[in-house]
């Protein structure tokens, strides 16, 4: 239980001490400090890649715990207030680290994926999470394999959501996509085939059809 | 154009992105921020943060910050979801006094209101809501709802949850809420040191406390206006169960 429980949440890369605290949150939400378990969680988020992409299954988690135990949301209300302070310093943050910028982008994605409310997406980070993508569309961003990397699978995993919380939107950013992958000189190889594969793949309704899975995901035959 | 009874959630043309919460105008494809914490953010020109000019057709909240924002997202889907629920409770009882009358004979007129006469203005609905989670949030409701199970509870003695769908006046609604809690009052537990205990989990879904019955409301006398509200107030949340019901200032 104990294995299964560690490779679920991915929390192998804390130290001893605070997956005992993670643990005892997912068990007992009333028995921490919520605060400083959710801010222990964003921190990990900003500076583990493997992380920032699973963490929002713990988060889930917790606030499920929570909300069973004593109806509360301590934890949920300090998650997205560290969420949207680290949105607000964002530029900031890429200037300074563009590798702690795409950990915030994969985070604030997997929150909104697993943290949903009644089953539906929660409202106040479907636009935050597209002025990210939009950030991530920009030339210098396409620029970098990390950035586009960090794009094309925030829409493989959300695309479709989000696309259905606003259409206009994901329309618009994919003229940039589409505008990028054309026009961009400074785009790699690598940047310009993820986003060939994103575009298909949005175009044929968020999957990806036989033949373009085959072209793009088998291994190739010598 | 916009509505929040829209069922395919999709965000209006109008909605997207031509002013951020904070009242800025965006641009197109500008990435401005589009609210700002609450600690640090300071309007250019010193308006208070809590300025905006949202471009929807009604008033909506000004709640800035995310976790607000969700909360009542959430309180307005759990409203929503009480009032489909008390819909099919009213037609169902409406479909079963009918059946009496028509073997019985009886001119029996117990019905409750019909769905003309429902309050169905959401900012209304969510004041409400949040009031009446503001009186279950306590010991003192816990304590009552454990010890007077349903079936033996007298109208007139036992304090009974105001119904949030029929229509009252303003002043009739909030003085129904002052008496339900001041009755309430009568479940506190003995004063001893103040220990917060772990509470239960409360049931919100309070549409199983209204009784259908019209001739045993509370303050009955007040008149049923409707009642145009223009309410935005900011929820901030769930509130806390609380050892003492003081959010009202009752005595």
């Amino acid at each position: 239980m104990e294995g299964s429980g560690k490779e679920e949440y991915k929390i192998q890369s804390f130290d001893m001490e605070t997956q005992k605290l993670l643990k005892t949150a997912l068990k007992d939400p009333s028995a921490v400090d919520l605060e400083k378990v959710s801010n222990v969680i964003v921190d990990q988020s900003l500076k583990d890649q493997v992380f920032s992409k699973e963490a929002g299954r713990i988060c889930y988690t917790i606030v499920q715990a929570e909300a069973k135990q004593n109806n509360g949301n301590v934890f949920r209300r300090n998650l997205l207030t560290r969420l949207q302070q680290e949105f607000k310093g964002r530029e900031e943050t890429r200037k300074r680290s563009v590798q702690e910028w795409v950990c915030y982008v994969s985070f604030i994605c997997n929150v909104f994926d697993y943290l949903k409310v009644n089953n539906m997406p929660m409202m106040a980070l479907v636009h935050p999470v597209y002025d990210c993508l939009f950030r991530l569309a920009q030339p210098d961003s396409l620029g970098n394999e990390e950035e586009v990397d960090c794009l094309v699978l925030a829409l493989h995993r959300i695309g479709e959501q989000l696309e259905r919380m606003s259409l206009q939107r994901m329309d618009e950013l994919f003229c940039l996509l589409r505008d990028g992958f054309l026009l961009q000189e400074s785009l790699t190889s690598l940047g310009r085939l993820l986003l060939l594969e994103v575009l298909e793949f949005r175009a044929g309704g968020w999957t990806l059809s036989e033949t373009a899975q085959k072209y793009y995901y088998s291994e190739v035959v010598d | 154009m916009s509505s929040n009874s829209q069922t395919s959630r999709q965000i209006p043309a109008e909605d997207v992105r031509k002013r951020g919460s904070d009242g800025h105008l965006r641009l197109k494809g500008d990435a401005k921020p589009s609210v700002g914490a609450k600690r640090e953010y300071r309007h250019k020109d010193n308006r208070s943060e809590s300025f905006t000019t949202p471009e929807t057709d009604r008033p909506s909240s000004r709640c800035k910050d995310w976790g607000s924002e969700v909360e009542q997202d959430e309180m307005k889907m759990s409203v929503n979801r009480d009032m489909q629920r008390y819909r099919r409770r009213i037609l169902t009882a409406e479909f079963a006094s009918r059946e009496r009358k028509i073997s019985s004979g009886s001119c029996d007129s117990r019905d409750s209101a019909s769905p003309a006469e429902l309050e169905t203005d959401e900012n209304v609905l969510l004041r409400r809501q949040k009031q009446i989670n503001y009186g279950k949030n306590t010991l003192a409701y816990d304590r009552y709802i454990n010890e007077v199970p349903k079936h033996v509870r007298q109208p007139g003695v036992h304090p009974r949850t105001p119904n949030k769908f029929r229509k009252y006046s303003r002043r009739s609604w909030d003085q129904q809420i002052k008496m339900w809690r001041v009755k309430l009052h009568a479940w506190d537990p003995p004063a001893q040191d103040g220990d917060l205990q772990a509470i239960d989990q409360i049931d919100l879904g309070d549409v199983m406390d209204i009784e259908l019955d019209p001739d045993v409301e509370i303050d009955s006398q007040y008149p049923c206006k409707t009642s145009a509200e223009d309410e935005m107030d900011c929820y901030s949340g769930t509130p806390r169960k609380m050892q003492k019901t003081e959010e009202l200032g009752q005595a």
